[in-house]
């Protein structure tokens, strides 16, 4: 028995139809059905990284004191961040107060996490603990030009 | 009324070119502004439910004003109507072009929408009389009021972008001025009184799967093009180019439609229109040829769907005029039902995306091997861009970047695009809700179609 063929109208409505289809699936294939990235880590968790050098080590310093004071305030790292130097519409969650306190007990624990680690030589230790004990954070929430300041 | 067909004479035909251009223009018109609505709301200083009522009058009162026509449209001359409906619409035109305030540029639209109503109205017999029969007639008004549907967000680009937003109206006074012309030189009374007035209860499934279809446009027509110029950053031009693919689509699938069965062309477009909505639904990131590649195949389900489902939804005998008065209510209405389904939905969507996509533009940030002096700062700009996108600016998200130094730091500049389209693909999966609700609507055209497939085609 021989196929029946379709006429070329029909035949091009098909193969639009096909296309259409075939839309759908590049769009799978490129994701579309998974969320984009990145996602929002715990920071209550430790992450993964290696540094090298002392600048690299007061960045992941300052970040997993940001991290610390985050999971104390029960937020994300970038949440804590974005409310930090004034609330720009956004209501504000925390208090520049309650913000101070949570970033300077992150930081000296990631302070201690670093000696931990070895990353950090141990003379440089008091300096950095007195530097977070007494740096002027509220430059930091209010204005936040300068976190490397603080570490300077 | 002419009953007997007869070849039109070239002027006739030149007639009719103008008044066609009037009907494709009253179509257009209810989404050619949509591409300068960001330029409204920052010259007006408004809201975005605000502005977004320039679109929307506009649909309302046509859709009010042609289905108040029924009842009493087939007792007019036809000349007179769409003379009447030719002056309206040049006048509001000219009115909306000159607006210095919201209020007033609303007031405009409204009084034009009631002009389009009447202009499209008495167009329908008008072209009957000039092309020689009723069938040649409103084959001319379908083509010109699709390809003008589809045509006016990519001319509403262009002219916006090269002139001004005021441009998009300045430039229908001349085609209404045209189409009176064209009016005024009719010869002879084009379906004055129809005298009986034939039941118009077997045209409302056709009518139903046109209303459907046309609030399904909403997706096609509004939401992509938002999407283009508020989502992705481009300018109005380039959205008038990237969306134009869907009147070239429409013109393309012309000749199909007429060679297929008819109501294979209804299913087939409406099942086009639903993929490529749903295309633009699944759209992973920001994409120029994916969401050309959608709207390409919306064009070609419109192109297919709508000639065909309008000469359906027309009585070609002694109810054209309120048939055609009947169409056009329930086209504009599909439109605005769907606006008003569609525009709450996605003013929801959009602040949590905004929210979504500030967060994850911080952990790239964050993350990102640009030093700590600039990550904070970087960080906190972006959040003033977005706060201006919440007042309805498109926000510069390159701005914080280069205003520390990404134009020298070429780890801060790989930190910014990579961070712009996390950005981007956030913000494009804030329309998807929007684009399945659209894409449901012309699916439920196609099972419309199906359910009353004998009495459509009857």
């Amino acid at each position: 028995m021989r196929a029946r063929r379709l006429a070329p109208p029909q035949a091009i409505l098909a193969a639009l139809l096909v296309a259409a289809l075939a839309l759908v699936a590049i769009e799978l294939g490129k994701g579309a059905a998974v969320e984009p990235g990145p996602k929002l880590a715990d920071p209550c968790r430790p992450r993964e990284a290696h540094v090298s050098g002392l600048d690299a080590t007061i960045q992941r310093i300052v970040l997993d004191g940001l991290d610390g004071a985050a999971c104390r305030l029960h937020t994300t790292r970038e949440e804590l961040v974005l409310s930090l130097g004034g609330a720009d519409g956004r209501p504000r969650r925390w208090s520049d107060h309650t913000i101070e306190v949570a970033l300077r007990a992150g930081l000296l624990r990631a302070v201690d996490e670093a000696v931990r680690r070895g990353d950090l030589p141990g003379f440089a230790v008091p300096f950095l603990r007195r530097l977070i004990e007494t740096a002027p954070l509220d430059r930091l929430v209010k204005g936040g030009i300068t976190l490397s300041d603080l570490l300077r | 009324m002419t009953s007997t067909p007869s070849r039109p004479d070239r002027s006739s035909s030149a007639l009719a070119l103008f008044v066609a251009a009037a009907v494709a223009i009253a179509f257009a018109d209810s989404s050619v502004v949509v591409l300068a609505l960001p330029q409204l709301y920052v010259q007006f200083h408004t809201t975005i439910e605000g502005v977004a009522w320039v679109v929307t009058t506009y649909n309302a009162a046509v859709a009010v004003a042609a289905l108040g026509l029924i009842m009493f449209v087939h007792r007019l001359s036809a000349t007179a109507v769409l003379v009447a409906g030719l002056v309206v619409f040049m006048a509001a035109s000219i009115a909306c072009s000159l607006a210095g305030g919201l209020g007033f540029l609303i007031a405009a639209r409204t009084v034009q929408g009631v002009g389009a109503a009447l202009l499209l109205a008495g167009a329908l017999p008008v072209l009957a009389v000039l092309r020689g029969s009723a069938a040649r007639g409103a084959r001319v008004w379908t083509l010109a009021g699709t390809f003008g549907l589809a045509l006016g967000p990519a001319l509403g680009g262009v002219l916006t972008q090269a002139f001004d937003w005021r441009a998009i109206f300045a430039a229908q006074a001349p085609i209404a001025a045209l189409g009176l012309v064209a009016a005024a030189r009719v010869r002879g009374e084009a379906f004055v009184e129809e005298g009986w007035r034939p039941s118009l209860a077997r045209l409302l499934p056709a009518n139903l799967c046109l209303g459907l279809v046309f609030g399904a446009l909403v997706g096609a027509l509004f939401l992509a093009v938002l999407l283009v110029i508020t989502g992705w950053g481009h300018s109005p031009i380039a959205g008038a180019a990237i969306v134009s693919i869907l009147p070239a689509a429409t013109l393309l699938a012309r000749p199909l439609a007429a060679r297929l069965p008819r109501l294979t062309a209804v299913y087939g477009g409406a099942s086009l229109l639903t993929a490529g909505l749903v295309g633009l639904a699944l759209l992973p990131f920001a994409s120029i040829w994916l969401a050309m590649y959608a709207l390409a195949l919306c064009g070609f389900g419109l192109g297919l769907a709508v000639p065909i489902l309008s000469d359906l939804a027309l009585d070609l005998g002694a109810g054209l005029t309120r048939s055609g008065t009947l169409t056009i209510g329930v086209r504009h209405l599909g439109l605005v039902l769907a606006l008003a389904l569609i525009a709450p939905l996605l003013a929801s969507e959009l602040p949590a995306a905004s929210d979504r996509a500030l967060l994850r533009a911080t952990a790239v940030l964050l993350d990102s091997p640009v030093g700590l002096s600039k990550k904070v700062p970087v960080a906190l700009d972006l959040r003033g861009a977005f706060a201006q996108a919440r007042q309805g600016e498109i926000p510069d998200l390159s701005r914080p970047f280069d205003a520390h130094g990404a134009r020298h730091d070429r780890q801060l500049a790989a930190t910014r695009d990579s961070l712009i389209g996390t950005i981007e693909s956030t913000i494009t999966r804030a329309f998807r809700p929007a684009f399945f609700l659209s894409a449901a609507l012309a699916a439920l055209a196609a099972l419309v179609a199906f359910l009353f497939r004998r009495r459509i085609v009857s």
